[in-house]
């Protein structure tokens, strides 16, 4: 009789428990507890039939059932470069803003999330290929690429012209970032490169080291950081666009931004 | 957006208020001693020979509605199969290396547990259980089979076009026997075998006949939801 | 007193259930808490129909003991199994959803729908 009590008031709490995660992985395998515990109640509620039916129906098969169903069916490519505080690898993991807004949008998608790291200037002709669907990486709002699809600006940023003190190179004035980033630091602690124009997150994963030979000038203009759509993937590109509005909206976006750019 | 909140929230409350009226409303209409219950009681075990008072209800007085039941459940599946077929198969099965442990317990539990199916199907009107529960227990093994060994590799071994005749076969069979009585100048739905002595095996009219239909029907039927959903939405 | 308990949990079940299958977005968890209505009724019924000191319908020997009532649990076996079936084809649709709309996000897959209607 006591051990009935208990059982049902463990019910409801277990089913408002179990129905208001977010994971819906964690919701299932919570009904499914609550199937196993109603199926005691109904044996010591004296229904033997009912109780050996929920067990067989309701706790096992059907929770398998749902497992398999939000199976995720595809997967989501994304092409980038690893940049500190947008996207980078943490140890075995890969966090920053970007990670966290694509990861949401692929679960939005019931897609799985594969990033590969590309040099920045392969990340077009990856999507142009059809290898990716989403480039990614602290692109700016200015690239001048008619054969990929933009998303709208989620984050402004600016750009910063560093150059050598002694010796200004008329030819490398305009020369943009190629390769992978980490190279670029290489190269820039040894001394190597002479001048280079940068975006906000380059420039501050830079500024730890010694920036003193380089005279540091900010560009003029407003610039924001997009997300690359791969060109065939049109239908996509639309939900990618309505997705961050609504994330902006919302002010989740706003929330990931401080958590990486306090 | 905020008003359609908040007309969804006053339906739920006067929903909730409706079940709770129903439920008091069962409270003053029941009788007080569960009548019907107790005159199923009395007169079950004299009439169908079941031990399992349930079973003899559902099986025997109450079989017209068991019969839809089962055709509920049988268009169900058709759906399954119909939807699903159309419904693009995954391009790239990435076979998930298969675990030691799974395939040892599925070779270790798979007999017992088809056993308990079995037994459940069969014993349906002397203890609990009965076609439902013992073909979905059933089902289960073959599940616990189709997780470790790849449900293609399980499917193989079911010849496909024998399996659905079997199935409708079956169904037409469960459909077909409550009429069985006309030929025998009976009235359809009354029991066509002698009641038998209760609690013996071989008892309880043809209730032993209809759970062990509905049991194969219910095991296929499971089967292939399972087969289907595993087959479009790749191996677990 | 024990049925008085199992009904009034069984209303609460309904509650949280319906609450459940109207504020989640997401069409699984929709499905989810159509279970959990269902299982809430189920739980009303065999609570009607069960005492206290019955014991379980299934005769032992001669004579009269205190069964319980068998009528609702043999009601309640039919449910469970229909809403097997029930959920299995709904699950199908909102598989086919997903194929179409890559989302489980209802009102995402309204205003998808809306877009389509305008173009």
């Amino acid at each position: 009789m006591i051990v009935l009590l208990v059982l049902l008031s463990l019910l409801p709490v277990l089913a408002a428990f179990a129905l208001s995660r977010r994971r819906r992985f964690t919701v299932i395998v919570g009904m499914g507890l609550f199937s196993l515990i109603l199926s005691a109640v109904y044996l010591l509620l004296h229904a033997p039939d009912v109780a050996v039916t929920e067990v067989a129906i309701n706790a096992a098969l059907i929770t398998f059932i749902y497992i398999i169903a939000i199976r995720k069916t595809g997967k989501l490519v994304v092409v980038s470069d690893e940049i500190p505080g947008l996207l980078y690898r943490e140890g075995q993991q890969i966090s920053g803003l970007e990670k966290e807004i694509l990861s949401g949008f692929a679960r939005q998608l019931g897609l799985e999330l594969v990033i590969r790291f590309l040099p920045v200037e392969q990340v077009p002709t990856a999507l142009q290929q059809g290898e990716a669907d989403i480039g990614a990486g602290g692109i700016i709002s200015e690239i001048d690429d008619n054969t990929v699809l933009k998303t709208q600006g989620y984050l402004p940023t600016a750009l910063y012209h560093l150059s050598k003190q002694t010796k200004p190179h008329p030819k490398q004035e305009q020369s943009t970032v190629t390769g992978f980033f980490s190279d670029l630091r290489e190269e820039f602690q040894a001394g190597k490169i002479s001048a280079c124009t940068l975006d906000l997150a380059r420039f501050v994963a830079l500024s730890r080291s010694d920036l003193s030979p380089y005279t540091v000038r900010r560009l003029d203009g407003l610039f924001s950081y997009v997300f690359l759509v791969a060109p065939a993937q049109e239908q996509l590109h639309h939900q990618f666009v309505s997705y961050l509005s609504e994330l902006e909206e919302s002010g989740e976006l706003d929330k990931l931004t401080r958590r990486y750019f306090s | 957006m905020r008003h359609r909140r908040i007309g969804l929230s006053i339906y739920a409350i006067i929903l909730v208020c409706c079940f709770c009226g129903l439920v008091i409303a069962l409270f003053s209409y029941q009788e007080p001693t569960g009548q019907l219950g107790a005159i199923y009681l009395s007169r079950a075990p004299s009439e169908t020979g079941a031990a399992n008072i349930v079973t003899a209800i559902y099986l025997n007085y109450r079989l017209y509605d068991t019969l839809f039941e089962i055709l509920i459940f049988s268009v169900a599946v058709l759906g399954v199969r119909f939807y699903l077929s159309d419904y693009r198969e995954k391009e790239i099965v990435e076979k998930i290396p298969e675990s030691q442990i799974v395939r040892t317990s599925a070779d270790l539990f798979f007999p017992p547990i088809f056993l308990i199916g079995i037994y459940l199907t069969l014993s349906g009107h002397l203890s609990p259980g009965g076609g439902f529960s013992g073909g979905v227990v059933a089902g289960t093994a073959l599940l616990l089979c189709a997780v470790a060994l790849g449900a293609n590799t399980v499917g193989k071994r079911f010849y496909e076009p024998t399996l659905r005749w079997l199935e409708w076969g079956v169904l037409l069979v469960v459909l077909s026997l409550p009429l069985l009585p006309i030929v025998v100048g009976r009235l359809p739905f009354t029991g066509l075998l002698p009641p038998g002595t209760m609690g013996k095996v071989i008892s309880g009219g043809s209730i032993p006949i209809y759970n062990l239909l509905i049991g194969i029907k219910v095991f296929i039927g499971t089967w292939v939801i399972i087969h289907y959903f595993m087959r479009h939405r790749g191996e677990v | 007193m024990l049925m008085i308990a199992g009904v009034i949990v069984a209303v609460i079940l309904f509650g949280i259930g319906l609450l459940g299958m109207i504020f989640r977005r997401d069409l699984i968890i929709k499905l989810l808490s159509l279970g959990l209505v269902n299982g809430s009724v189920m739980l009303c019924l065999v609570s009607l129909g069960s005492r206290a000191d019955g014991i379980a319908p299934i005769i032992r020997g001669p004579g009269n003991a205190d069964y319980v009532n068998p009528l609702p649990q043999a009601l309640v076996l039919s449910a469970i199994v229909i809403n097997f079936a029930i959920l299995a084809l709904a699950l199908v649709f909102v598989m086919l959803l997903v194929e179409h709309y890559h989302s489980t996000d209802s009102q995402r897959i309204e205003h998808e729908i809306k877009r389509e209607r305008e173009l």
